[in-house]
Order: structure tokens, then sequence, then C-alpha cells
């Protein structure tokens, strides 16, 4: 595709009131044709540098004069889809429109798992500081509670060191008549 | 990802607040021996589980009882051995009386039998084991005393020359019994003040 009018760009500037030459006038119908192609979305596989820049400067000023529009095939797909998800159903498989609800659960995902995590937080200090006492510390009789056998056996004299079962039997015999005493109250001193 | 950071931290404070309510006797480490603590002023309410134990310590001392009245030591001996590994209830203050005064049984035993190196280390375990003073441990130090006793009769036995070391086993002796009477008597001041 290279012609002899590829200097175009490198070449000496003409007059603005020079008349175009045939051949400025052959490569400026040339230019007009790609770019109707180009918009046609039936851009050439080749062309020469001097097209491409031209094309591509072209290009670019079309997109900042806003005059941009998208095929109507896909308008009319980019629709469906934002009412498919405003009536709740599922997007369409190309997936080109985000879920408003998917995206403003991803923006409030963290704020709601801080939110609720303070939520715990603060139930579980709550519950600290306003449960009631702790029934193991609640003041019950002393003989309902496992402790010292001191008090019940008292010192004990060289004479009778070995004399081991029978304290046993008196630690036995008031362990079970506490925990008799406790069961037959109910547990409520 | 800087905004999912304070969640990290607020869930990490709910959980650290969560771990805080528990159970105090769940949270005790297995491996807790007993403390000043588990002493009077626990209240820990009398369970089945301490009333099995105690009633098994029971049965193990009537069988050694009459092992004993029978003149077999040996299986007196192993009967009373068996109370020590029973399974109290974790803290109980009670474990740890029985088990003194099943040591101080054994150590007795042992004695009878002239193994007077086993019976010191058994009273050995039994005050090291021990945590806090009780009239169970006092009666250790009265039977470690009786132990020093029989070392020197049997050291003044074997004809010592020097007669220091019949000597030294009876100074011990001395220093164990007062050491009971120490704690004896401390206890039963504690209980007399206490209303």
């Amino acid at each position: 595709m290279a012609t002899q009018d590829d200097d175009t760009l490198t070449g000496p500037v003409p007059d603005a009131d020079a008349e175009p030459t045939p051949a400025e006038l052959a490569h400026a119908r040339r230019f007009s044709e790609l770019i109707d192609k180009t918009l046609a979305g039936r851009t050439p596989p080749a062309m020469s540098a001097d097209d491409r820049a031209l094309l591509e400067v072209a290009t670019v000023i079309r997109a900042t004069r806003g005059s941009l529009e998208l095929a109507p095939a896909r308008q009319r797909a980019v629709v469906e889809d934002a009412l498919r998800q405003a009536i709740g159903a599922a997007p369409s498989a190309s997936g080109s429109v985000s879920p408003i609800a998917r995206a403003r659960a991803r923006r409030w995902a963290p704020w709601a798992l801080a939110g609720a995590s303070g939520l715990v937080a603060a139930a579980a200090l709550a519950l600290i500081w306003l449960r009631p006492a702790d029934p193991g510390r609640r003041p019950v009789p002393v003989e309902w509670t496992s402790r010292s056998a001191d008090a019940l056996i008292g010192p004990i004299s060289r004479d009778h060191a070995g004399d081991a079962s029978a304290r046993i039997d008196a630690i036995f015999a008031d362990r079970l008549d506490g925990f008799r005493t406790r069961r037959l109250r109910g547990g409520k001193p | 990802m800087r905004s999912v950071i304070p969640g990290l931290v607020l869930a990490a404070l709910g959980i650290a607040a969560c771990s805080g309510d528990r159970d105090p006797a769940a949270a005790r480490s297995v491996t807790r021996v007993s403390d000043p603590s588990d002493a009077p002023g626990r209240f820990d309410l009398i369970d089945q589980d301490l009333l099995v134990a105690l009633a098994q310590a029971k049965n193990f001392h009537h069988k050694a009882k009459v092992y004993m009245t029978d003149g077999n030591l040996t299986a007196a001996t192993a009967s009373v051995r068996q109370i020590l590994s029973l399974a109290f209830p974790r803290g109980a203050p009670e474990a740890d009386d029985v088990r003194n005064d099943a040591r101080a049984l054994l150590a007795k035993l042992l004695v009878s039998q002239n193994q007077l190196d086993e019976a010191a280390r058994t009273i050995d375990e039994g005050l090291a084991q021990s945590q806090r003073e009780s009239f169970f441990v006092a009666n250790l130090y009265t039977v470690q005393g009786e132990i020093h006793q029989a070392r020197a009769e049997v050291l003044a036995a074997a004809g010592d020359p020097s007669k220091a070391s019949a000597s030294d086993e009876r100074r011990q002796a001395i220093a164990s019994y007062d050491r009971s009477i120490q704690i004896n008597e401390r206890l039963q001041k504690k209980l007399m003040e206490e209303p």
C-alpha cells in the first residue's frame, strides 16, 4: 500500500493558497475512503505509516468532539442489561454492565464488616459488665463447697499419724452430708 | 484494602472480649497444681466426681487396713499407693489432703518394712507437690521425723564409729518435728481467727 505520497508528513509544507496538486487530491480522496472504512469497522489490515499516523489523529479528534456512538445493537444490549438488573434478574453473560448492587456491596462490605464486628465486641463487653454475678462466687454455705479438710480434721498427733483410714471416713461423711443437703434444698442457700 | 483493616481490628476485639467470658474453672490449666486460691475461699461446690474420688480413697484405705490386720504389708502398701493415682476434680483442696494422708501412711508402711529410703522419697514427693500448708503437710513432716529417727537407730545399731551420721539423723528428726509443730500452730491460730 506504500505510495509515492508517503512523504506527506515529512515533506515541505505547501502554501495555504496554493492549488492542490492532482497527487494531493488523490491522496486526500484515498485518505477519506480510509477514514470511512475505519468508521464502518473495516479498517484495512495494512497501510502506510503516514496514513496510520493521520488515521490515529483523525480518530482522536473525532472522539474528543463527543460524536462517538455505540452501535444500535450494542446500545440495546446495554439498556437490556441495566433493566434486567433493576428488576433483580441476573445480567447477561456478556457482563458488560457491572451490577449496581454488586458495586454497592463491594463499597460497603468493609464498613459492614467493621460495624458488625464492633457490635459483637460491644455486645460481649456489655455481657461481661451486665451479667449477674458468677454462680460459683455467689455466697453459698461453706458446707456445700469443696475445701480443705483442715477445719474438719484438726491437728494430727504423732500417735495418729497413720490413721488415714479414720480421717478419710470423716472427710467422706462430711462432704456427702454437704452434697445431700444442697441437693435436698435444690441448690439454693 | 485499607478500609478492611478497621473491620479486622474490631473483629479481633470482639473475639478477645468473647474469650474473656469463660468459666474460670474451665480456663484453669490442666497442669496447674493447687495453690493458695484453692484453699478456703474457693466456691466450687461439692459434686459427684469429688464424692466418687473420696469414696474410692476410703475403700482403698479400708482394704489396706484389712491387709495390715492380716500382716500382709506388701498388699497394704500397694492398696495405699492406688490412692495416689485417683482422679479428683481439678483444683479440689481435698485431693491434696487425701494424697498427703495416703503418703504419710505409705511412708509408715515402708518404714515398717525397713524401706527407709523409699519412705523418705515418698514424703519428699508429697512435700514438693504441696502448695499450701495444712495439718496433712504437718503430718508429713511428723512422719519425716520418724524416718530420720529410724535411720539414726539403724546407724547406731550398725555401730558407726564416728556416731556423726546417727547424730545428724537425730538433728534432722528434731527439725522435721519442729516444722510440723510450727505448721500446726500457724493453722490452729488461723482457724481460731476465722469467724
